[in-house]
């Protein structure tokens, strides 16, 4: 069963086209990862699906209707976790969680169980009657999540919910999202994070200016990129070695240094390990270590699109 | 059910923001302390005059010279001196000079008036009573002009006491600075919630809570509604405060007609919300809330806020900017009705905003339908 179906789904700014015809489905129970560098249009297409922008084109079908035919139905099945914090200053914890989840028809008692729940699930339980302003950022972020799961939507969509925020926090958000799942939720999860997506998604798409270029379960994505090697090369201290150089030699696609280590994404049909070690080593470097490196998804961003999902 | 709860959350966040609680409540009751106490003596000596000295230039004949004849005996016996014109002088002059409050220039056409606007409170009970007496006698002078058999009778006064009985005024009861700044700083708060409502709609998007309100299942009308109300209500809640502050402590005079003074309020809180959304979809950016405030200064200022403009030339610079002031409208109004028992203005008022402010509500909807998100 699909919770969520997209076809032809575009939206334009003027003439700038922000989503470009993009089809996708996502089925019950799934962790949906959303992959894609700033700007590839991600915002832009959740925020259609929350109904917070006209699509110029293209249908959204939420657990079989159309999201606008049936908006009551499309908008009581979704929690939406925007990019941007969504909570009052001056409303707390607890307040805020309510309010949002009264919109969705809770009342009374369940009502203030679910707040109560929902906090306790984000770990704000003792934080209930206090305001955000005195959060810290992951707290904050916590809250923008409790906000949106009280009325236990079917399907939830999180717009990069780890943005700025410390690795603690990430990593409890992370768990979350986890949870959630396994209790029954389907989860979209937007990132440009690849470890995230890495970690907690059993299907990725790949969103680039707009469109989708790949998707398909993690393995699916690393199975396209079959040609690649990736090398990892760790450098004895004070080695000196031409990043250039070795960018020359054929059948390299792209190297990069990052703390002594280089990174080097190869052909796999070209057997260019010796020249790779015989041009550092003409340099006057002196190979610590060597290893090649499983394919991941920046590996698979990267070979798609020419780009890494970081340089932006 | 969605509505009353958006409405109570607005109210919630009003109440809990320091700067409601200080412009709304706060602010007027301490500059109605400052005001009231510091003018106390220009208001004092306005108020024991005992006379009202009006300069009558009377062209009227037949019909409508006996009309206003009997007027004038009226208002004599209630504390008004007429004196005539006399060939050469200068009416408004002479006012100008002080040594007349008001002059009345009668024709068989109608009344025109020229008021002095120095001793403001004197001039507006005067202007109120000889404009109420003038619209009935233009009226008057049309059905003769229109019926000549009719004229005799539409001069009379009507049996029941006649016009001149319903407006009498008792010169016991003029306003005192506390009455009349309590009147007029309650209408300038009424018409400050022009700012909160022009914040309605920006405060969700600057918070980002515009994204969940439009997520959840609930109609762009209903989040409309639910504002709108919070808003009226936490206006209308300062304007109550105030009101019964200024009675109970300061003492205001707020007549005997509580109810109607209040729905006069309750109409310049209706018009100011629907102003302050009206003005914030129109001019979309945040700029629209320093817009706002400037206007709503000014018409606190023009409308006699902070010190009485009393009757002001219609046709001067300060006489336009004045009878553009909901301020001023409603000030005029509630005094007229406090002080000298006449209704018609503050009926006229109420509809006026009532009206304006049904336009500038649709008009907000209409736009806010358009808008994509909130
Ligand atoms: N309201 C808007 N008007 C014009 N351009 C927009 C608007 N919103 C987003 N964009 C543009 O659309 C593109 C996609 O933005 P967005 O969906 O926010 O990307 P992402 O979430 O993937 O980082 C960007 O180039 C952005 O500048
Ligand atoms: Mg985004």
């Amino acid at each position: 069963m699909n919770v969520l179906e997209i076809q032809g789904l575009t939206k334009k700014f003027g003439n700038f086209v922000a989503v470009d015809n993009m089809t996708l489905n996502v089925k019950e129970g799934e962790i949906f990862g959303f992959l894609g560098s700033n700007g590839a249009g991600k915002s832009t297409t959740i925020n259609m699906i929350s109904s917070l922008l006209q699509p110029s084109a293209g249908e959204i079908r939420i657990l079989g209707k159309d999201s606008r035919k049936h908006s009551r139905h499309a908008k009581t099945n979704l929690g939406i976790v925007p990019q941007d914090l969504a909570i009052y200053d001056d409303m707390t914890a607890y307040e805020n969680v309510a309010f949002f989840a009264g919109l969705y028809g809770l009342r009374g008692k369940l009502l203030k169980e679910r707040t109560e729940e929902a906090l306790e699930f984000v770990g704000l339980g003792d934080r209930a009657k206090s305001r955000p302003s005195t959060f810290s950022g992951g707290m904050k972020r916590r809250l923008n999540i409790a906000c949106a799961i009280a009325h236990k939507p079917s399907l939830i969509i999180m717009d990069e919910p780890t943005v700025g925020i410390d690795p603690q926090s990430r990593n409890y958000i992370l768990e979350s999202v986890k949870k959630l799942n396994e209790s029954g939720c389907t989860v979209i999860y937007t990132s440009h994070y690849m470890e995230e997506v890495e970690e907690i998604c059993s299907r990725v798409a790949i969103v680039d200016h707009g469109k989708i270029i790949a998707d398909g379960t993690k393995e699916q994505l690393k199975a396209i990129i079959t040609d690649v090697k990736d090398l990892s090369i760790e450098l004895k201290p004070g080695s000196a070695y031409s990043l250039q150089s070795i960018g020359k030699i054929p059948g390299v696609r792209a190297v990069n240094e990052k703390e002594g280590r280089l990174s080097i994404q190869s052909d796999a049909a070209v057997d260019n390990l010796n020249r790779i070690l015989k041009s550092l080593m003409d340099g006057g470097a002196e190979v610590k270590a060597l290893q090649e490196e499983e394919p991941n998804l920046e590996t698979v961003f990267l070979t798609l699109t020419g780009r890494s999902l970081r340089d932006q | 059910m969605n509505v009353i709860q958006i409405a109570f959350k607005e109210m919630l966040l009003s109440f809990r923001n320091r700067r409601t609680l200080f412009f709304m409540l706060a602010f007027p009751l301490v500059l109605m302390l400052v005001l009231g106490t510091a003018l106390a003596n220009a208001f004092s000596t306005t108020a024991a005059m005992d006379t009202v000295r009006v300069l009558v230039q009377d062209q009227s004949s037949g019909a409508a010279q006996q009309g206003f004849a009997g007027f004038r005996a009226e208002m004599e016996k209630s504390g008004f001196a007429f004196t005539d014109f006399k060939p050469g002088m200068d009416g408004a002059a002479e006012v100008e000079k002080n040594n007349y409050d008001d002059y009345a220039v009668v024709t068989n056409s109608g009344i025109k008036l020229y008021g002095s606007d120095r001793n403001a409170v004197a001039s507006n009970m005067t202007q109120g009573m000889l404009s109420a007496y003038a619209d009935r006698y233009n009226a008057a002078a049309a059905i003769g002009a229109a019926d000549p058999a009719k004229a005799a009778t539409a001069f009379q006064p009507a049996p029941s006491g006649g016009y001149v009985k319903e407006l009498s005024l008792d010169l016991d009861r003029m306003p005192g600075s506390m009455d009349y700044y309590a009147v007029a700083l309650t209408v300038m708060i009424a018409l400050w919630g022009a700012m909160s409502a022009a914040n309605l709609v920006n405060s969700e998007i600057r918070q980002g809570t515009a994204a969940r309100l439009v997520a959840a299942p609930v109609r762009k009308g209903e989040i409309f509604a639910g504002k709108v109300l919070g808003n009226l209500a936490v206006n209308m809640l300062c304007v109550l405060v105030v009101i019964t502050f200024s009675k109970v402590v300061y003492h205001a005079y707020w007549g005997d007609n509580l109810p109607l003074v209040l729905l006069v309020l309750l109409s310049v809180v209706v018009l100011s919300t629907s102003l302050g959304l009206a003005l914030s979809y129109l001019l979309k950016s945040s700029a629209s809330g320093g817009l706002i405030s400037l206007a709503v200064q000014l018409a606190s200022f023009f409308g006699g806020a902070y010190f009485p403009l009393g009757v002001v030339e219609k046709n001067s610079l300060l006489g336009i900017a004045a009878s553009l002031s909901p301020i001023r409208w409603a000030n005029m109004a509630l005094n007229n009705m406090i002080y000298l028992g006449d209704s018609t203005q503050v009926i006229q008022t109420i509809g006026l905003n009532a009206g304006l402010a049904a336009l500038l509500l649709a008009a907000s909807a209409y736009m806010m339908s358009k808008r994509e998100g909130l």
